[in-house]
């Protein structure tokens, strides 16, 4: 799991400073293009990462979105529940 | 040896048992509980308790071997019973949360037992317990399997087996049906010397009456009569059972009346086998009448009981009858679990109908819609392979009872999970025809499947199924997961085609391409690109082709590629031209690699460069820029001039565009930027020259940095001229301001310099930090130069403008003019007009160090006076201490240093740490921190602290470490930050860290560094505390002089805590002194106990024995509890005196409070006899001992007796009469009485005095020593803790050959040698062990490998790689608590 935090984080390796989500809880059904639907009612999806695991062909339950900006990244971050193919996902500010 | 030594083993033996402590005793007599067992599936009552005589037996032996490990607990005892509570904890809570134990939990928790070593007892039985109905997922036959690996494999690690845990397994296999013999059961216990007990008993007839075997059960049940065992409900019930599975109802029910004739009311287990025994006929009639009559008579049947009648219908047959026993259920919520629990039976019997009507009948909060139940149902009819046209209908049947949101998608991720295929495709099936999306990445996990057993036709099937479903495989599909199950990609294209599964779309194109490209194939890329005939989009591409630069070298291709993109129509169409698309492409390729990278590529990148320039390939100015910057920033200058391509370019464009008389604005700048970019000055000048009409204010701007930068002060100031014509009110950026000030000044245009700042100041040009620090490296500039026109100037200028606030830095260069000129008075008369003007001094510790090397003491004399007269005395002699102390004067730095009054100055302190830090001045900073040892208030440890940072810098853990034992000389208590800092040094250089290194914790950095300097009175008491913290026993000595001083009185409790550092530090008179002051000023005042404590201590020190035995009195009359070692430490003493009566007046003072202040009774036998003996009283001392340990009134278990401390001091003492008759009664002790402790403990003191002759004979008069093994575990685990105890230790050993077998032992001993460095001996050791090929765990190898290391010699095995806290964790973890 870890690995996987790293791998994502390197993809979005200059993130400090630029508008991004981290999103735990992902249901098993849903991928990347999923959540770039769900967030898209926010903003401009700029980058959207859901990294699975080779070895099992699942992904882990967490993914990454950048926005353009800091306000949509507010405007996600500021809705309460977050529900993705009926199940509440946990929508963190990443640093 | 060992044959002889076997008689001495028997006796031992026999003489522990009566020495049982308490609570063992007890449990080993405990008689078997009243209670009845139950025997239902669902129910898992405690472990029964057996019967008398072999328990005792048992424990007896358990009992043994903890008597000695309990005088010191090891760790592995403490191991033992974390452990247990560890699985304990864990299994318990599985049941309570889902009613069951998952069989990888049990599989956990039953490895990790084993990892442990010698499982105990306990955990067996809590292992063997489990195996039954709490593993519902597992078919019974599998239980029992589990449950009979389980015993073999522990009885194979040494666990000894009791009745309980062939009761246990007996429960088990009643609980899972398993057909067994019990008459070869009980063979098997009559071979384990095991008794059986009524338990035991009890459990075959259920056995027999499972079966239907009456006449096994009568047999039974007649040998239990003859043996007076009590015939209980449990057997009644079991008769009942075995009556009807017999096929005699009649007599079943007859049971009842036979058992109200013997006197036993039938209970709910009686009437629950006989539910159950109609509910396998299927006869709902009885069934129904039974409960009625139940529920009319006070008897109360659970709902796990009704569970258990409805599987008795299903599994019989009749699942019809269900419903009527639901609708009896109550649900209580604690029921869910056992509900759970049977739902997970069913579905493993098959029976999945019933489970589904029980699990929909459970009575679930179904209110949020966002909490599922069920799942677990789901995934254990996955498991089952349970026909997918039923999980189907359960799927609906969940969702229409809102139970679960999203039963279908569940229920294929376990179908993905367990590797379903079949299950998966028709669950995906029912989700496209309920309406939900079936999604790519749904078939990863089956292609993950099949990628592993590289199944080609898997793969096609896969494939060919999203076909079907109309699912398209996209690019990620094809590359990670359908590609790595071929051995090429060419061949997947093939393969894909034969079987006609190849999609039409360039999809699969494009995956090939990617794949190619991440694999460096550019090669295969540069072919495609070319012959590709589908339309294209290069972003798509971009990153793989990123990746496949940068894994090929070969830069015909890069280059080769980038050309067709740029140049060819098919590509970077839309939206973006082919200038931007191949700039970003350049871009994003150089962002993607690191520095050291580019570094290493440099060459490759400058001829890809050069050809893409060839080829004239051009991109946008801002990416160029862009690009530009990363070469700045991964520090690879030569690039950047490859970059330039088009300088030629752009001037045909000018002239072109100037010819047809349009707009050359745009270009102009662009040329000027560029050929500024390459400092071509002299060509842009011209250009400027030409076209002078076109320029604008930006080119103008670039121009004017330019010829600054060139030091073309003319130009620039001509420049600036047309600028300001041209736009008075444009504004130029700070940089370019500072850039003109720098040059006009430098070439002595003075006045207008400071026209440039007062324009600066004008225009409110942006002042930063950096600015401010530019202005300083101008004047610096000038002053080095030895422009004091200049620097004076400017400098005036800056200040009065109010553009930089005076400062020691800003003003610093007026000194700087004067000190490079070596004319000191002038330097100084500077630095003091600073002083007037701004109140500042500026490089006065340089002035003054230039003064003292030069020993111009008169001049000195006037900066002394100057500096103490403005700043006062202190930063004086602050100023001077620093001088001398950089000048290499130590000797006068001390006598600065310990001038009285002075305190420590934090800020100034640091200031100079940090000078000799950045300076690299070892010397300097080592003796900074040695001469302010006993500077008051000084914080030791941010000293130490800086020190360290200056051996990290340099790499010296010598010295770092050296660090470490001065810190403890000193009695400082290391910050958390200074360990770490420590440990990191020492880390660094593959030092052990002999160290707990701190967590890093917040509020430990928060500890400011200048606390107050001159502590209000107020705060005094504070300080006063603080210090005592701190350990700084003279600070705070000081503070109470000077609160007695200004009639400050504080509370007692802070006088406590001086008196306790002062006893402490061994102040004894100080603390003697603030405790008469607080006694004669608080009313009332006492010591407190740790006060009282450590006087007593220092008094026996002291040897006021007296006084000593008052204060302990006086503690004791205001029923304080004074520390154990204090009151220990006393009575030796006296001891050694020879003062019997001291001690026997102690024993009364303390008597009954030995517990609270622990204190053993020993201490009390030792030194009495001591005492005695001391008196010449030998033979009273031997013969009270010898009583003690004969009589049948024992005050001490021989096992806790121990007499180490009386052995050692008389033989330490020289009394030799004494030690021989000591000797004499040691062995008789042993030889006549089985007492081995005293001769044990006397051999053991002979080896550690060095009297190892006098050991061998003791030990060949008495072998059964050599037997007494818990007792030299103990001491070489307390030896190997100190250092100097390595001769003693190898001297047992060669005693003792057979200690080295024991882990505890060799690991100790080892440790005994690394501390006492003796390599020979720890050689022989290593040797030895692998000789007789021990399993050595990684800490005694680490550990011996560093010490081989350190010692010079090589290493005859790897040495494992972590650090010592790693091993010494990771042997700790699998010991306490394995996970």
């Amino acid at each position: 799991m870890a690995a996987s935090a790293v791998r994502g984080a390197v993809a979005l390796r200059t993130s400090v400073g630029r508008p991004v989500a981290f999103v735990r809880k992902i249901p098993w059904t849903a991928a990347s293009s999923e959540l770039r639907e769900h967030f898209a009612q926010f903003g401009h999806v700029r980058k959207c990462i859901v990294p699975f695991d080779k070895d099992t062909g699942f992904h882990r339950g967490m993914g990454w979105i950048q926005f353009s900006s800091e306000e949509e990244l507010q405007n996600a971050l500021q809705q309460e529940n977050h529900v993705i193919d009926g199940v509440k996902c946990l929508i963190l500010f990443f640093s | 040896m060992a044959a002889l030594l076997r008689p001495a083993r028997w006796l031992l033996r026999a003489g522990a048992v009566p020495g049982l402590p308490l609570p063992l005793r007890l449990l080993a007599g405990g008689p078997g509980r009243p209670r009845v067992a139950l025997c239902l599936p669902a129910a898992c009552p405690g472990p029964a308790a057996g019967g008398l005589l072999s328990q005792a037996r048992l424990y007896a032996i358990a009992a043994e071997k903890k008597n000695y490990l309990q005088e010191e607990p090891t760790s592995s005892h403490r191991r033992n019973a974390s452990q247990f509570d560890w699985a304990l904890m864990r299994l318990d809570n599985s049941v309570r949360r889902t009613g069951r134990i998952p069989k990888t939990l049990l599989q956990k928790v039953f490895d990790n037992t084993c990892h442990s070593g010698s499982p105990g007892g306990n955990q067996a039985l809590l292992l063997l317990r489990s195996c039954g109905s709490l593993l519902p997922e597992l078919k019974l036959s599998e239980r029992t399997e589990f449950a009979h690996r389980i015993w073999d494999k522990l009885q194979k690690l040494g666990t000894v087996y009791d009745v309980s845990h062939y009761n246990a397994l007996l429960k088990v296999y009643l609980q899972n049906e398993y057909k067994f013999s019990p008459t070869d059961f009980l063979a098997k216990m009559e071979e384990a010397n095991i008794q059986p007990n009524r338990v035991t008993y009890q459990r075959l007839i259920a056995a027999y009456c499972n079966v239907g075997d009456i006449e096994g059960a009568s047999k039974i049940l007649g040998f239990m009569k003859t043996k007076d065992l009590p015939v209980t409900e449990a057997v009644f019930s079991a008769l009942v059972t075995g009556h009807a599975r017999a096929g005699d109802m009649e007599n079943a029910e007859n049971i009842l009346t036979v058992m109200k004739e013997a006197g036993i009311e039938p209970g709910p287990d009686t009437y629950l086998a006989l539910l159950n025994a109609y509910a396998e006929k299927g006869d709902i009639d009885h069934v129904k009448q039974t409960l009625e009559k139940v529920e009319k008579s006070d008897l109360y049947l659970m709902d796990r009981d009704l569970f258990q009648i409805i599987f008795s219908f299903s599994k019989a047959g009749y699942p019809q009858y269900v419903s009527e026993i639901l609708e009896k259920i109550t649900y209580e919520r604690r029921y869910i679990p056992d509900a759970m629990n049977l739902i997970l039976l069913l579905v493993t019997e098959k029976l999945e109908d019933t489970a589904l009507q029980i699990l929909l009948a459970c009575p679930i909060s179904r209110e949020d819609g966002l909490n599922d139940f069920g799942s677990f149902f789901l995934r254990h009819c996955v498991t089952m392979d349970t026909p997918v046209e039923k999980l189907k209908h359960y799927c609906k049947k969940l969702k229409d009872a809102q139970m679960h949101t999203s039963a279908l998608q569940f229920t294929l991720q376990c179908a993905l999970l367990a590797n379903k295929p079949d299950l998966a495709k028709a669950l995906m099936n029912a989700l496209k025809e309920e309406g939900f999306p079936v999604r790519t990445h749904y078939f990863w996990p089956l292609l993950v499947g099949y990628q592993k057993e590289k199944n080609v036709q898997g793969v096609i099937e896969i494939l060919k199924g999203m076909h079907e479903m109309g699912v398209n495989p996209d690019q990620e599909t094809y590359v990670n997961y359908v590609f790595p199950c071929f051995d090429s990609v060419k061949s997947v294209r093939a393969v894909l085609q034969e079987n006609g599964c190849l999609p039409e779309s360039n999809v699969f194109s494009q995956a090939e391409l990617k794949s190619e490209a991440v694999n460096g194939n550019l090669d295969y890329i540069l072919s495609f690109l070319e012959s590709n005939t589908l339309p294209f989009s290069f972003t798509s591409l971009r990153g793989s082709l990123i990746l496949g630069f940068r894994r090929s070298m070969n830069i015909n291709l890069w280059s080769k590629i980038t050309e067709l993109l740029y140049k060819d129509g098919r590509y970077c169409q839309e939206p973006l031209g082919p200038t931007e698309a191949v700039g970003y492409f350049l871009y994003n390729l150089i962002d993607s690699m690191s520095d050291s990278e580019v570094q290493a590529k440099e060459e490759h990148l400058r001829q890809y460069f050069h050809q893409l320039k060839e080829m004239n390939v051009k991109i946008p100015e801002n990416i160029y820029r862009g690009i530009r910057n990363l070469l700045d920033n991964y520090h690879v200058p030569e690039l950047i001039k490859t970059m330039q391509l088009t300088i030629s370019d752009l001037e045909s464009t000018l002239e072109k565009l100037k010819a047809e008389n349009q707009p050359v604005g745009d270009v102009l700048k662009q040329l000027i930027l560029m050929l500024c970019s390459e400092e071509n000055m002299q060509k842009a000048l011209e250009l400027k020259a030409k076209y002078e009409s076109d320029m604008a204010v930006g080119g103008y701007a670039a121009l004017i940095n330019l010829c600054c930068r060139h030091d073309n002060a003319e130009d620039a100031l001509n420049l600036k001229q047309e600028f300001d014509r041209l736009d008075s009110s444009a504004v130029l950026d700070t940089n370019k301001y500072v850039g003109l000030v720098k040059v006009l000044g430098k070439h002595g245009k003075l006045q207008d310099a400071i026209n440039i700042l007062k324009e600066m100041k004008e225009k409110d040009v942006l002042i930063k930090d950096a600015t401010v620090l530019s202005f300083f490296h101008i004047l610096n500039g000038a002053a080095l130069r030895g422009e004091t026109e200049t620097v004076q100037q400017l400098h005036e200028a800056i200040v009065t403008l109010g553009l930089a606030k005076p400062s020691t830095t800003i003003s610093s260069p007026l000194v700087t003019l004067y000190l490079e000129k070596d004319d000191l008075p002038t330097a100084l008369e500077v630095a003091i007009d600073c002083h007037k003007k701004y109140k500042i001094l500026p490089r006065i510790h340089d002035v003054l160090c230039k003064l003292i090397e030069k020993g111009e003491t008169d001049l000195i004399q006037k900066a002394m006076d100057f500096v103490s007269q403005e700043q006062g005395e202190m930063t004086m002699l602050y100023d001077l201490f620093f001088a001398f102390l950089q000048t290499g004067n130590y000797k006068e730095a001390k006598k600065i240093i310990e001038t009285p009054g002075i305190r420590a100055r934090p800020t100034r302190l640091q200031w100079f740490c940090d000078r000799c830090i950045s300076s690299n001045q070892v010397e300097t900073l080592e003796k900074l921190v040695e001469l302010t040892q006993k500077l008051f208030e000084c914080d030791r440890d941010q000293l130490y602290y800086n020190l360290l940072k200056i051996y990290k810098i340099n790499g010296d853990w010598q010295r770092a470490d050296a660090v470490w034992n001065k810190m403890q000389e000193e009695n400082i208590i290391p910050r958390g930050k200074t360990l770490r800092l420590l440990a990191e040094i020492l880390r660094n250089s593959n030092q052990e860290v002999p160290f707990d290194v701190p967590e890093l914790w917040d509020e430990d950095e928060k500890h400011s560094l200048d606390s107050s300097p001159l502590p209000e009175e107020s705060n005094l008491q504070k300080d006063l505390l603080n210090a005592c913290q701190w350990k700084k026993n003279k600070d705070a000595y000081n503070i109470f002089l000077k609160a007695q001083n200004r009639n400050v009185v504080f509370n007692g409790e802070t006088y406590n805590s001086l008196i306790k550092l002062l006893l402490t530090k061994d102040n004894f008179t100080q603390a003697m002194q603030v405790k008469d002051f607080a006694e004669t000023h608080i009313k009332g005042f006492t010591l407190n106990d740790a006060a009282s404590s450590l006087l007593i201590i220092t008094q026996v020190r002291r040897d006021y024995l007296k006084e000593a035995l008052t204060t302990l009195k006086t503690a004791l009359d205001l029923e304080q509890i004074p520390s154990r070692i204090a009151v220990t430490r006393l009575i030796q003493a006296c001891a050694l005196k020879g003062d019997l009566e001291s001690i026997q007046a102690i024993q009364k003072m303390v008597n009954g409070l030995e517990d609270s202040i622990g204190l053993s009774n020993m201490v009390f036998i030792n030194n009495i006899a001591l005492a005695q003996i001391k008196n010449n009283n030998i033979d009273v001392a031997i013969e009270n001992i010898e009583n003690m340990l004969t009589s049948g009134n024992q005050t001490m278990e021989p096992q806790y007796f121990g007499l180490a401390y009386l052995f050692r001091k008389v033989i330490e003492e020289q009394l030799e009469p004494a030690v021989e008759k000591i000797s004499i009664m040691a062995e008789r002790l042993a030889n006549q009485f089985a007492v081995y402790k005293p001769v044990t403990d006397l051999f053991l003191q002979l080896v550690d005095s060095g009297k190892v002759d006098d050991a061998r004979a003791l030990l060949q008069r008495c072998g059964a020593i050599a037997e007494q093994t818990p007792i030299f575990l103990v001491f070489c685990i307390r030896s190997s803790r100190r250092r100097g105890k390595a001769p003693a230790l190898k001297s047992l050993l060669e005693l003792i050959p057979e200690l080295t077998e024991k882990e505890e032992a060799y690991t100790s001993i080892m440790k005994s040698y690394v501390l006492d460095n003796d390599v020979v001996s720890a050689k022989a050791l290593y040797e030895n062990l692998t000789a007789k090929n021990m399993k050595l765990n990684d800490l005694f190898l680490k550990r011996y490998a560093v010490f081989l290391k350190n010692a010079g010699e090589s290493v005859p095995f790897t040495e494992p790689p972590e650090s010592f806290e790693f091993y010494a964790k990771q042997l700790k973890e699998s010991r306490e608590n394995p996970l």
